[in-house]
């Protein structure tokens, strides 16, 4: 066997671990037939070299959420039409980080999926890897009726799991705002580093801040991310698991808390007690 | 001591304040000669709008952290890019959150948008009313919490005959007047030279905001295209300066951002690039560029390099379609080589080859292929390369 056909294997063998290693599944998705409506033409596929041409300059966003494939579909009955996006992302966290940089916490919510919701003309929902995005025109009165059929149909085409990330169930509930949680999937703080969070927002007795959850690969990534935090603050203390409060140059006062490979912390918080009252919070969570 | 330095930070602060101060006067009057000789210092003025802006500026599309942006005008970035599309209105929401606390005149402010378009004719519908776009104005002025913004750019326009849709340049034109836009402004990701050459033929048209980077096969159309618009008057913002090489989040080779931007101001007619940065690392990094735009040995070998990366990428240009004398579906199958080569997607590459239906003897006795790629590959060797994942079993990749 020739050097190059070795190579070649050891090549596809390789993408094979990758691939295998991967959280996400890439299921091939087909559009649902809808009883009286037709489409308007074949699916559009969009993969991240050529998300741009579709989205223009909202694809670096989706890109930095590890997007994989977009298949677009117009359905048409009459003046009605009914454009459906279905957005393919690395995994459900990243399918949910890029939902929730774009719903919109005042909109009407829904149980699709792992969560999704309605606004006039636009219904949204997440589903496992995937963020399903469908938008009406000339739907008239029928506009919410006719989008929810669609979102229930594709909904059971697409595979599950349909739960939220488990990691904002950690939140406390007390102040916190409905539907605001997001995930960032990178540079989490403005900082490269710090490779991904979940944030929540809260606003008790009219202070509006936010708290963080960073999830480290394990315990060892979870010290590293805060021994270099430390270091670019000029926080003179080595990363020992417990608590911290820190003055960030961009951010303000912050505590935080690191235990196992989870660091928790506060963003906007000035109030010093009610710093020190999370951390308590933070140290008795069973995560570890 | 950075001996390039032609300018400090503080120096080019007073002079964009000074700048902006006239600038309702000049967009207004478009009084200033568009070829007036231009000494690089860190700045250089927008076109006939008269506005002197730092060559690099920030595209907030990327970030939802309030601090990076505020610590980015702090830093002395003057002007932000947005659009009304970012993240459903969330991130003009946010911005306007930001700048209710600065003074007007010390920052500039592009935002855009656009109305429903036919995504394979690139043409508006009957939908696309004047009054639909003046909806899209509005709206982005409440959700920046501004009386004006300073740019308003026609988004994502891939035609001439989009770029110069009568109802949308009248809503843009009709806003200019009401003062609700000081400048008019068209972007373009696609077939940037006839988008350019419809923004000068309007007359319309202050500022085109386009994809620039030195991965574009047609980067010297893109670039003749500019100096017309630059020699007509008009402003020119660059963007995509990465070419899709998004910092850090796909491409396996990964390329220093500051050596894209300054390959895209070695052309003067550029008056500023938009940066996507998301670090406050990034974000110190590239203003760094206002002070030494000369690309380094390191840095031309890294775009050298990164220039044969391009092709790992299929472009999707259909010029090999319907070429083969087998009738093969060569983009689907690029796409898929795409998918296996470039983002290490096993699964996909290998569901969209099975899904292709192809013949048993793929490329059979063809003794020379007739498809011809833009990209300059060697398609029948990229086809025979791919179609061999028919030949890993379903259970082994799934």
């Amino acid at each position: 066997m020739k050097t190059r056909e070795w190579l070649g294997i050891a090549l596809l063998g390789l993408l094979i671990f990758a691939s295998l290693s991967s959280a996400a599944g890439a299921q091939p998705f087909a559009f649902p037939s809808m009883d009286g409506w037709t489409l308007a033409g074949p699916p559009q596929v969009f993969v991240p070299d050529t998300l741009y041409d579709y989205i223009n300059g909202g694809s670096d966003l989706y890109l930095k959420y590890d997007f994989e494939e977009l298949t677009v579909v117009e359905y048409r009955k009459g003046a009605m039409s009914v454009n459906a996006e279905v957005y393919r992302h690395r995994t459900p966290d990243h399918a949910f980080g890029i939902y929730s940089q774009e719903r919109v916490p005042s909109a009407e919510f829904l149980p699709i999926g792992a969560q999704g919701y309605y606004e006039k003309t636009v219904c949204n929902f997440i589903q496992s890897g995937y963020y399903v995005k469908l938008s009406g025109e000339n739907t008239g009165a029928d506009d919410r009726a006719v989008l929810l059929s669609f979102v229930r149909r594709i909904s059971e085409t697409l595979p599950g799991p349909t739960a939220l990330p488990a990691a904002l169930s950690a939140f406390p509930t007390e102040g916190k705002k409905a539907n605001a949680e997001k995930f960032i999937a990178r540079d989490f703080l403005g900082y490269g580093f710090l490779h991904s969070g979940f944030t929540a927002d809260f606003e008790r007795s009219g202070r509006r801040y936010q708290l963080f959850l960073i999830v480290g690969n394990d315990q060892a990534d979870a010290r590293a991310m805060l021994q270099q935090y430390l270091r670019q603050i000029k926080h003179d203390a080595s990363a020992v698991e417990g608590p911290y409060q820190v003055t960030d140059p961009y951010h303000g006062a912050m505590a935080l808390f690191w235990k196992g490979r989870h660091i928790w912390g506060t963003i906007g918080l000035a109030d010093a007690d009610l710093r020190a009252t999370y951390l308590k919070y933070f140290e008795g969570l069973p995560m570890r | 001591m950075e001996k390039t330095a032609r300018i400090g930070r503080r120096d080019f602060l007073k002079s964009t304040a000074t700048s902006l101060g006239g600038f309702a006067y000049l967009s207004a009057s478009l009084t200033r000669p568009p070829d007036a000789p231009e000494k690089f210092e860190g700045t250089r003025v927008l076109g006939r709008t008269g506005v002197r802006l730092p060559i690099v500026s920030m595209g907030v599309m990327n970030t939802d952290n309030p601090q990076l942006v505020r610590a980015a005008l702090d830093a002395g970035y003057v002007f932000l890019d947005t659009a009304q599309g970012y993240q459903r209105g969330t991130n003009e929401a946010m911005l306007g959150e930001i700048l209710k606390d600065r003074p007007r005149n010390s920052f500039v402010i592009a935002t855009k948008a656009s109305l429903p378009k036919d995504q394979a004719t690139g043409g508006y519908g009957p939908d696309a009313t004047e009054e639909a776009y003046t909806k899209k104005i509005d709206t982005s002025l409440r959700g920046l919490r501004l009386d004006y913004v300073d740019i308003y750019h026609h988004h994502g326009t891939w035609t001439r005959e989009a770029t110069l849709h009568e109802p949308i340049l009248s809503a843009l034109q009709k806003a200019k007047k009401a003062g609700k836009i000081r400048a008019i402004g068209v972007s373009t990701h696609r077939n940037e030279p006839a988008v350019i050459a419809a923004a000068v033929e309007s007359k319309v048209y202050d500022v085109v905001l386009t994809a620039y980077n030195f991965r574009q096969q047609h980067a010297a159309d893109v670039q003749k295209a500019i100096a017309g618009a630059a020699g007509a008057g008009l402003g020119v913002v660059g963007m995509k300066s990465m070419g899709g090489n998004v910092r850090g989040a796909y491409a396996s080779g990964q390329i220093d951002a500051r050596a894209c931007i300054k390959w895209v101001l070695q052309d003067p007619n550029v008056h500023t690039v938009i940066c996507g940065f998301t670090t406050f690392d990034q974000m110190t990094l590239d203003m760094s560029i206002l002070k030494d735009l000369t690309l380094s040995a390191a840095e031309r070998e890294q775009l050298r390099r990164a220039s044969m990366e391009a092709g790992l990428y299929c472009q999707g240009c259909g010029t090999c379609a319907g070429q083969c004398a087998q009738a093969l579906p060569i983009p689907d199958l690029m796409r898929a080589h795409m998918y296996l080569y470039g983002y290490r997607n096993l699964v996909a590459a290998q569901d969209l080859v099975l899904s292709l239906a192809l013949p048993r003897d793929v490329c059979g006795d063809c003794g020379a292929c007739a498809a011809a790629c833009t990209n300059g590959w060697n398609l029948r060797d990229r086809v025979r390369d791919i179609v061999r994942l028919r030949d890993v079993p379903t259970s082994f990749v799934a």
